[in-house]
């Protein structure tokens, strides 16, 4: 039987659509990297677009799975590439999410054996959760006998370019005590660098340590549902008011679908019109979530929809 | 067809399945040692049955040794064994990247200098091996040199694995041209002492996610290993018989190859897990029921000695 009962979503919307629909919007939420900018250079229209939105009362909120910087580094990243007015209260990154998680969700006591890097250290340094840091030119002990800290009661994974096998097996060692922990920032598998190039992403590492244990991780990031929670309990954000804003099926889309929210594909990243049909037309139940209700070729179509009468 | 499984082998039984076999393939960790440390009876039980007149060879999905390495470690532990009998993975994905895959060209190897020396044996060079730390920033990783002779990523166990060398796999892998193997897909390498590390499949897995596909695996239950063994001295699966001490790779390699199988506990899987796989009536788990299990292979001595 071709096509599902209902094939809607995917609709490319330019001018007065987009102005119909974010005037139901009180919330926009926006992935970072391939949405809002691309490397260190903005998206053309990007900056205005978010003082745009801010200007018609709307609450803007940033939700990015990139745990490699903190997010006061965000903010300086934000103005240096023109956008004004953005708050680190607006940011939500997967490495403070993680951090909030640990703190007001596992309420973890104890420290926190992290693979990652300073985006992490920095977040859990802020929450005041304690936490092992690897160093990875300290030989004392090898992979067949390495000293572990008898405090550790979790283990957090996220990207890490220093990743080698004595992490891998010190995480497994802590994670051999099923009371133990196991949480990853994110799950995606690589990452876009500029010029279509890709870097394996913390999702490769979660997956070693996942087979390693053969445990499953918490999740933070995008598609979790966690990152909305941490934005709702903050602000108080309706779903039904909500817009999600990505680039990424995976990650994104599939997270506003877990979230309730409305959902709008940007092509100016990863996933492509054409990936987001295929998911459209398949008869997989599980597949429709990969689907955006909404596509546009960048966010700075916005602005368009503001200028038509 | 309700064929007996799990028996226990004793008395009687095991004159019987001993007489019924050519052959027997023995798994090495958990099997024969555990680490550098013989399974008390162990090198007792192989050259009885030499003695006579079964065939025997040893089929690990350990590949941090050549042939000649895996040889020197038996005889040191006493084992009456010689280099020709072993069938570890770094042998066999040699084998296979040159008799399969028909390789022309190199290979981005991850994986032990063992993998490095039995790629040679073949004729396969390598780049890769040895420590890669991390260095310059994220846009040099994705702009690593890449050897434009490396047709294949190939992932064994090693020790230095790091995030450099799962970027320049991956960077390789960006064609899909290029092969993708792996030995084998254990989650842990066993030590001595009850100890282990994390195995070659968390290596692999972490490949496989970053590029999105798939690899080859050589190492057991695939049927490659027991085809090494079986086209070199021509065994008859009926007449043949598999001793491992794990359902998922042993038990299995048995059972897809026709082979008799025989569980021993003195390694990863209980009998409490292969009931499990007995009573679960799924088609995918019935090959993890092995045919018989004993507590250590030192129950077949008496039956040999005799």
């Amino acid at each position: 039987m071709a096509g599902a009962v209902s094939s809607k979503g995917c609709q490319k919307i330019r001018g007065s659509q987009i102005r119909d629909l974010l005037d139901a919007k009180r919330y926009v939420l926006f992935d970072c990297d391939g949405v809002i900018w691309n490397g260190e250079t903005a998206v053309p229209g990007a900056p205005e677009v978010v003082s745009l939105l801010k200007q018609q009362g709307k609450l803007v909120f940033f939700v990015t799975n990139n745990c490699t910087r903190p997010r006061e580094n965000y903010v300086q990243k934000f103005s240096r590439l023109g956008f004004n007015d953005v708050a680190q209260e607006d940011i939500f990154s997967s490495a403070y999410c993680s951090a909030v998680y640990l703190r007001d969700v596992a309420k973890v006591q104890g420290k926190v054996f992290v693979i990652g890097g300073n985006g992490v250290f920095k977040e859990l340094r802020d929450a005041g959760v304690p936490f092992v840091e690897e160093e990875t030119d300290v030989s004392d002990g090898s992979i067949y006998d390495c000293p572990l800290d008898s405090e550790v009661s979790a283990v957090l994974v996220g990207y890490d370019e220093k990743f080698n096998f004595l992490k891998l097996a010190k995480a497994c060692c802590y994670l051999r005590n099923a009371e133990c922990l196991f949480l990853a920032t994110d799950p995606d598998p690589w990452h876009p660098l500029r010029g279509g190039r890709v870097t394996p992403g913390s999702g490769s590492l979660t997956a070693a340590l996942e087979t390693a244990t053969e445990r499953k991780a918490t999740v933070i990031g995008k598609p979790s549902r966690f990152m909305f929670e941490c934005i709702a309990s903050q602000f108080g954000v309706d779903p039904t008011q909500s817009l999600m804003v990505g680039d990424r099926l995976e990650t994104d889309i599939l997270f506003g679908a877990n979230c309730g929210l409305d959902t709008m594909l940007t092509l100016t990243g990863v996933s492509r019109m054409d990936e987001a049909e295929g998911y459209k037309d398949s008869d997989s139940p599980e597949k429709k979530k990969f689907v955006p209700d909404y596509v546009v070729d960048t966010i700075a179509d916005f602005l368009q929809a503001q200028e038509e009468d | 067809m309700a064929v007996s499984k799990c028996n226990r082998l004793n008395g009687a039984l095991i004159k019987e399945l001993l007489d019924s076999v050519e052959s027997v393939l023995f798994d090495c960790d958990g099997v024969i040692w555990r680490g550098d440390q013989a399974i008390a009876g162990a090198p007792e039980v192989i050259n009885s049955l030499k003695k006579n007149g079964k065939r025997v060879f040893f089929v690990t999905n350990n590949s941090t040794k050549t042939r000649k390495m895996y040889a020197d470690k038996l005889a040191k532990m006493g084992f009456n064994a010689t280099e020709d009998e072993v069938f570890g993975t770094a042998y066999c994905s040699a084998m296979y990247l040159k008799s399969v895959s028909k390789l022309k060209g190199k290979v981005y190897l991850i994986g032990s200098n063992a993998m490095k020396e039995e790629l040679l044996n073949v004729g396969i060079e390598e780049v890769g091996t040895g420590p890669d730390p991390i260095t310059g920033v994220q846009i040099d990783w994705a702009n690593v040199p890449l050897d434009p002779e490396v047709k294949a990523v190939v992932v064994g166990f090693d020790e230095h694995f790091s995030y450099m060398k799962l970027n320049r796999a991956l960077q390789y892998l960006s064609n899909p041209e290029c092969l993708l193997i792996g030995t084998n897909t254990d989650t842990q390498l066993p030590l001595e002492g009850g100890k282990a590390v994390p195995g070659t499949g968390c290596l692999l897995k972490a490949v496989e996610t970053a590029a999105q596909r798939k690899a080859q695996v050589v190492g057991k239950p695939n049927h490659f290993m027991f085809d090494c063994v079986a086209n070199q001295y021509g065994l008859d699966p009926a007449e043949t018989l598999m001793v491992g001490d794990r359902l998922d790779t042993d038990i299995l390699l048995g059972s897809n190859c026709g082979l008799k199988t025989l569980l021993t506990l003195t390694g990863v899987s209980t009998l409490a897990d292969a009931k499990d796989h007995q009573l679960s009536g799924c088609p995918d788990r019935l090959g993890m029921v092995p045919d018989y299990f004993v507590e250590t292979i030192a129950e077949l001595l008496p039956a040999l000695q005799g």
